[in-house]
């Protein structure tokens, strides 16, 4: 197993927004994470990270206790919109993708990630001048530039127009056909562009469902009808 | 007079010093600088420099009371009382977790606080003046020495780090997932922004040490196209504001800091006006074009 989510449980101060979640994902698994703003998205997000502290509730990362890990570097993780990139101040492609990597990354393994993701002529270009489209590819090949377990995405195509976003879940969908564990937070009702494994749908009331592809697929013919 | 400045810098040691001194702190300046602008922190540098000010009066109140071990080398207290004030502010940062930005005006009035009290203690607030706007013109010796120690330590810390502190300044919420180490960086950065502060208040003075390393890197944001070309702009632009402002600042008897920060605001004006120039002038050239075209 790469990840196993036990019972977990969070509450911001009396507001509970995750109530005894449990799920199992390998590797190679790719799941879509769904649910309307403040169905808990975000928060299971930042509990994966690390950012939330677990208190209530376990999350094993092969095998591994959450609380107290060391091998963040095993995780590859794309920020909603990036908000938290420090933009205006000149730096180019390469300049993010060279302090990214660590001494062990090959240039090789970079370039090979840009031109999959469409991006590799704009390599010498300063990042402030790109669309958020390609900033936005341009974080993911530094999310995958160590060559992490698992990527994880949160809402990726939020700020991207139309005609990128196909292309976007195209290369998605190419690294997850190279072996990588994908976690990806959308609030987007069209996700069959994806080949995902799995979906956890959230609700408002903390209630989960948590339904691999053909399951998924059932309960949304059902639904329809 | 005013060619006299670089014929008194071949007879006059101070001169010379002085040049020395500013050199250096034109590279210091800008290299620290431009990580406190890219991580948004203009206002940290300032309040630092407040609180340094304490270690400064400290001094000559000890002074006064005949322990004048430390009003000879005054940046001793000056940078532990910077440190000090980084921590603090470090301290407020974590307490105050959604307004990080209220432990700034908090550390800064406990500084201001402090060295008016112990200023006037000493009974020697007409040094004051010096400590405000900067008086180069009177580095000593061991002053020159704890910059280019200082400027040694900052340049190696880039050299083996660089890369760390690049990234971790630009996002340091992906940082963690990159295997850094984002607190100990916070710790050493904090430590590091204390130490070049004080260092530079000499030159600059307490009101001017924030400005001394952020306008030359506004500038230079303006018209750089990388981080490596931005931060040697930034450079340039720096020295040239210390050699023409301490030029000004002897020739027509000015504080040191006022006289270098004026030049570096020129510059910064100077890069606007021209960049808005080209700007139009291209946006003319390629209407120009499209017209042709049809």
């Amino acid at each position: 197993m790469l990840i196993d989510i036990v019972d977990l449980s969070f509450a911001y101060g009396h507001r509970i927004v995750l109530k005894n979640l449990s799920l199992s994902l390998s590797h190679g698994d790719f799941l879509i994470v769904r649910g309307k703003n403040g169905s808990g998205k975000s928060t299971l997000v930042k509990c994966l990270l690390g950012i939330n502290p677990v208190k209530s509730g376990m999350i094993f990362f092969e095998h591994a206790d959450i609380v107290g890990f060391r091998g963040w570097t095993k995780i590859g993780y794309v920020p909603q919109k990036s908000e938290d990139f420090n933009y205006e101040f000149p730096i180019t492609v390469n300049e993010i993708l060279t302090v990214s990597s660590r001494r062990s990354t090959k240039n090789s393994q970079k370039l090979k990630l840009l031109d999959k993701l469409g991006i590799l002529p704009l390599l010498n270009e300063n990042i402030n001048n790109l669309s958020a489209g390609q900033q936005q590819r341009v974080f993911i090949v530094r999310a995958m530039l160590n060559e992490p377990s698992m990527l994880i995405l949160d809402e990726p195509t939020a700020s991207i127009d139309k005609d990128n976003v196909a292309y976007f879940q195209k290369a998605v969908n190419e690294l997850h056909d190279d072996g990588v564990t994908v976690i990806l937070i959308s609030h987007d009702e069209a996700i069959e562009a994806y080949r995902y494994t799995h979906v956890l749908t959230l609700d408002s009331e903390s209630d989960f469902t948590f339904r691999n592809r053909a399951q998924h697929a059932f309960w949304k013919e059902g639904a329809e009808r | 007079m005013m060619l006299s400045f670089f014929t008194d810098l071949f007879t006059q040691e101070f001169l010379l010093r002085m040049l020395v001194a500013g050199i250096l702190l034109g590279v210091l300046a800008p290299l620290i600088g431009s990580i406190v602008v890219i991580r948004r922190l203009s206002f940290i540098a300032d309040t630092l420099g407040h609180f340094s000010l304490v270690g400064f009066s400290v001094s000559l109140f000890l002074a006064s009371i005949g322990l004048t071990f430390f009003f000879e080398k005054p940046l001793y207290l000056g940078i532990i009382f910077s440190i000090v004030g980084g921590l603090l502010i470090e301290l407020f940062r974590r307490y105050y977790k959604n307004y990080k930005e209220i432990s700034m005006p908090i550390v800064m009035s406990i500084g201001t606080a402090l060295s008016a009290i112990f200023l006037s203690l000493s009974n020697r607030t007409g040094s004051l003046y010096n400590y405000m706007f900067g008086s180069i013109l009177t580095i000593t010796n061991y002053y020159v020495v704890i910059i280019a120690i200082t400027l040694g330590i900052v340049s190696l810390l880039f050299f083996f780090f660089g890369r760390q502190i690049v990234s971790v300044s630009f996002d340091e919420s992906s940082a963690k997932y990159q295997g850094i180490n984002v607190s100990l960086f916070q710790f050493a950065f904090i430590i590091t922004l204390s130490v070049a502060v004080s260092v530079l208040l000499e030159a600059a003075g307490v009101l001017l040490v924030s400005s001394m390393m952020i306008i030359p890197v506004a500038a230079a944001m303006k018209v750089g196209w990388s981080y490596k070309s931005t931060q040697i702009i930034g450079i340039v632009f720096s020295e040239l504001s210390v050699i023409l402002g301490l030029w000004a600042s002897y020739s027509f008897r000015i504080p040191s800091g006022a006289a270098i920060v004026s030049i570096s605001i020129l510059i910064l004006i100077a890069v606007v006006v021209i960049k808005r120039i080209l700007t139009r002038k291209r946006v003319k050239w390629s209407r120009e074009d499209v017209s042709d075209n049809r």
